[in-house]
């Protein structure tokens, strides 16, 4: 009796609760959907954060170069948001249609918030347009001032814009405990099902992986325009930009882990076996693509700063340490990239003797790993360090004691790293865990700690000679593309991460999937979605640029004698 | 320029290929669905643990923290000198069976937390089905224990929640008199449809209101038999008919009231 209960119910439960797509399925068709628009959503929340601060450095100090940068961050909004909107419409229809029992529950848990999404969303968009199209008019005076307070409202709806949708994605993920699946929809209060358990922890690591994402894809496009210029001056400007946007990408970046553990922790809070399915269940392997990628994403951002160091005079003395550097962040990249538990078969357990790999097993534990990645942090931050002292002398009479001070600060941040990271072998995992906190703490210490005594150290400092703009090498710019694919890949591994943890679950214990593509994938199977993803993303990232360009040229060409 | 725009596409299909790569090359491990178990009050032990032994290392997940031994027992090698759980499970708690323990222990999991480990296991009730989780059970006696689980214990929860022959409590799910928390409380949503969400096993009960008079209602909420709703024929008998002990009078006033103005 209950096996024909149970099948005539998930039959029942399935008739008109999904509809199918040709060729790539219902599931695809969202999943590209979702991330393509992602992507973009991305990236026109994260460049105009920064749009807004160099506005803000143009106006206080003075500088038209800032202002022309900002600018042109802003060009490349308006593209970019005809096709946010686009890809988010088309989301919107594939869901209505592809998953209709779902998308009616998130309606009626959510509606008054998608009225109010979709209104911000009209508001944003007026408020970009008087952005860009009256740069030129309030561009002096108080109307300047007010001019960038247009910026940074903009930079406060898109803000609310995200968490309001951020709301509907993590009740996905963690709806409130009283939440079941008997529970109707209407009767869940909207407020308390925004504000899950993993709401601000998403809020916060988004806000700053945006600023990252948009950093590198506007440091990209300044490198297409490096390759493609034709005069000194063009290529002296975007080799600037690229420089501006990369350090605002690694700067970010640089805090972004640290916005993931506090996830990750409130995810464990949530509900343990979600976190443990998390590292250690299905998904532990798709942590070691992740540490393969910010391997290549920490080389990239070195390599890029020490190529750029050829072009300012008095780099040359750091030069020897960068092979020591280089060293160093392999052997971390290696460290981070080892495995440690999963999930095995009884053969394979015991042919390993356990389940851990009896060598790898020493460096796949996070002590180990949290070891590395602090370092790779450390190192990254020496190379900024190195690359901002590069031209310049100090002259306060404590410049020696200063850049003592500096040495020692780096010394103490990794003795407290390798410290933790020793210790932790010889402690319970509980303590363990806490030694992760000591380490990082260290680490933005000296970060912060280091910035401040360096600003006061190059006070009126002497110049060495100026820094040779435009002089670099073409494939310092590769390392900016390889920087900008690589986040976006991250970003599409990342979704797939925080997505997949659901498993079978629509929303999480209360809306069971039940459709034929209801099994969540294995990493081979999503990187060819997050790839294609990838792919569609860049091509019409690729096409906005060729766009930028041509509307550039179009103002540039003089209008011909006489008329037509 | 065009050679420009060649090596930049190539560098980028090169870096997305070799992640994919490197996504392709690591173990493939794919989180599988629940499967529904076919199996009835004649499934024989072997088919129990066989069924168990799937769900336990497929869409269960429980050797994600019980296959390691940090985060939970490891139930299979014991770990320690324990032994398989199978051998030691009717020792843990005086007098309680094993078939009982092992229940409770995925049920109501913090009722006996062993010592060393945390609290972190959730009720796999809110995962898995009742049956799903008799067949794992049968497979944890079988790891060097014997297997007490038959098809009867899926049987009897068989009928407990078809509302069959099994004698069901009449206590109410809720003390309130809100309609809505009573079809929520009720397991009415799980098979009638409201506001575009529910099962589909019985009639829809948007615009209930409009089709059936208050007695109409009153007689098939007390008497489901009574009278079967067109199209739903094939259905006929699954409605519990224990409602009339479950509901207070005022309970079932409110719901038929409630569903008389659904127009």
């Amino acid at each position: 009796m209950i096996d024909a209960l149970t099948l005539v119910q998930a039959a029942a439960d399935t008739t008109g609760a999904y509809g199918s797509f040709p060729g790539i399925g219902a599931r695809g068709a969202v999943w590209i959907a979702a991330q393509v628009h992602l992507m973009f959503a991305a990236f026109v929340l994260g460049v105009p954060m920064f749009a807004v601060i160099t506005e803000l450095i143009g106006i206080v100090a003075k500088d038209s170069k800032y202002d022309k940068l900002s600018k042109e961050f802003t060009r490349l909004l308006v593209f970019a948001y005809s096709a946010t909107a686009l890809w988010g419409g088309l989301l919107l229809f594939l869901l209505t249609t592809l998953y209709p029992r779902f998308w009616g529950h998130m309606a009626r848990v959510f509606g008054p918030s998608m009225w109010l999404y979709a209104g911000l969303f009209f508001v944003e968009s007026f408020t970009l347009y008087l952005y860009y199209y009256g740069w030129d008019r309030w561009k002096a005076g108080r109307a300047k001032w007010g001019h960038w307070a247009l910026g940074l409202l903009l930079n406060v709806w898109g803000t609310i814009v995200m968490f309001i949708a951020n709301g509907w994605l993590t009740y996905m993920m963690s709806p409130p405990s009283g939440v079941t699946a008997e529970t109707l929809p209407e009767q869940v209060g909207l407020w308390n099902a925004i504000a899950n358990a993993t709401w601000m922890p998403i809020n916060i690591h988004r806000l700053i992986a945006n600023a990252v994402f948009g950093g590198s894809i506007v440091a990209a496009y300044a490198a297409y325009r490096f390759l493609s210029a034709r005069t000194a001056e063009e290529r002296a400007h975007y080799d600037w930009m690229g420089y501006v946007g990369n350090f605002i990408a690694i700067s970010t970046f640089i805090v972004l882990p640290f916005a993931g553990y506090y996830l990750g922790r409130e995810i464990y809070e949530f509900n343990q076996q979600m976190g443990i399915t998390m590292m250690g269940g299905f998904m532990s392997w798709l942590w070691i693509v992740q540490a393969v990628l910010i391997g290549v994403l920490f080389l990239a951002a070195n390599y890029y700063l020490w190529i750029g160091m050829a072009r300012i005079p008095g780099a040359e003395r750091f030069r020897p340490y960068t092979k020591w550097m280089l060293l160093l962040l392999v052997v971390c990249w290696i460290v981070w990239g080892t495995p440690h538990t999963m999930i095995a078969s009884r053969a394979e357990l015991a042919a390993m003797g356990g389940s851990h790999h009896p060598f790898l097993n020493i460096l796949g534990v996070m002590s180990a790993k949290n070891t590395a990645v602090n370092l790779m942090i450390l190192t990254t931050f020496l190379s900024f360090l190195m690359y901002r002292r590069a031209n310049k002398r100090p002259t306060v009479a404590w410049a020696k004691s200063g850049s003592m001070i500096e040495g020692a600060m780096f010394a103490l941040a990794a003795g407290v790293v390798v410290f933790y990271g020793i210790y932790g072998y010889f402690v319970e995992a509980i303590v363990r865990i806490g030694f992760s906190v000591y380490q990082v703490a260290a680490v933005l210490a000296c970060i912060i700690g280091v910035t401040v005594i360096d600003l006061f150290v190059l006070r009126g400092a002497e110049s060495r000679g100026e820094i040779r703009w435009g002089e670099m090498p073409e494939r310092s710019q590769y390392a900016l593309f390889v920087l900008a694919i690589t986040f976006t890949w991250l970003m599409g591994l990342m979704g797939f991460a925080r997505s997949g943890i659901r498993q079978h679950w629509h929303v999480w214990e209360v809306m069971r999937d039940t459709s034929a593509q209801a099994a969540t994938p294995a990493l081979g199977a999503a990187a060819n979605m997050i790839s294609l993803c990838v792919v569609i993303f860049l091509a019409l990232v690729a096409f906005i640029f060729w766009l930028g360009g041509l509307a550039e040229r179009a103002v540039q060409r003089p209008e011909p004698a006489g008329g037509a | 320029m065009w050679r420009t725009n060649l090596k930049v596409a190539l560098l980028g299909l090169a870096v997305i290929g070799f992640y994919t790569l490197i996504a392709h090359i690591i173990p493939q491990l794919e989180s599988e669905v629940p499967e529904v178990l076919t199996l009835g009050a004649d499934a024989s032990p072997e088919a129990l643990v066989e069924a168990g032994e799937r769900m336990y290392n497929g869409a269960g997940a429980c050797s994600a923290c019980h296959g390691l031994g940090t985060r939970a027992p490891n139930l299979l090698t014991g770990g320690g000198g324990l032994g398989p759980i199978g051998s030691r499970c009717g020792e843990r708690v005086a007098g309680t069976p094993c078939k009982d323990y092992l229940y409770e222990s995925m049920t109501e999991p913090g009722a006996y937390v062993v010592a060393g480990f945390e609290n972190i296991m959730p009720d796999m009730r809110r995962q898995l089905s009742i049956d799903q989780i008799w067949a794992v059970i049968a497979f944890l006696q079988a790891q060097g224990g014997e297997v007490t689980v038959t098809g009867a214990d899926l049987a009897q929860d068989a009928a407990v929640s078809s509302g069959g022959s099994m004698p069901v409590a009449a206590t109410p799910a809720t003390a309130s008199t809100d309609p809505q928390e009573l079809l929520a409380a009720n397991g009415c949503i799980g098979c009638h449809q409201l506001a575009g969400s529910g099962g589909a096993v019985g009639p829809s009960f948007d615009g209930i209101g409009g089709r059936m008079t208050p007695a109409q209602l009153r007689q098939s909420i007390l008497d489901p038999g009574a009278e079967v709703a067109e199209g739903y024929d094939q259905f006929a008998g699954m409605m519990p008919a224990t409602f009339g002990e479950q509901f207070t009078a005022a309970q079932l006033e409110a719901v038929v009231k409630f569903l008389a103005e659904l127009r």
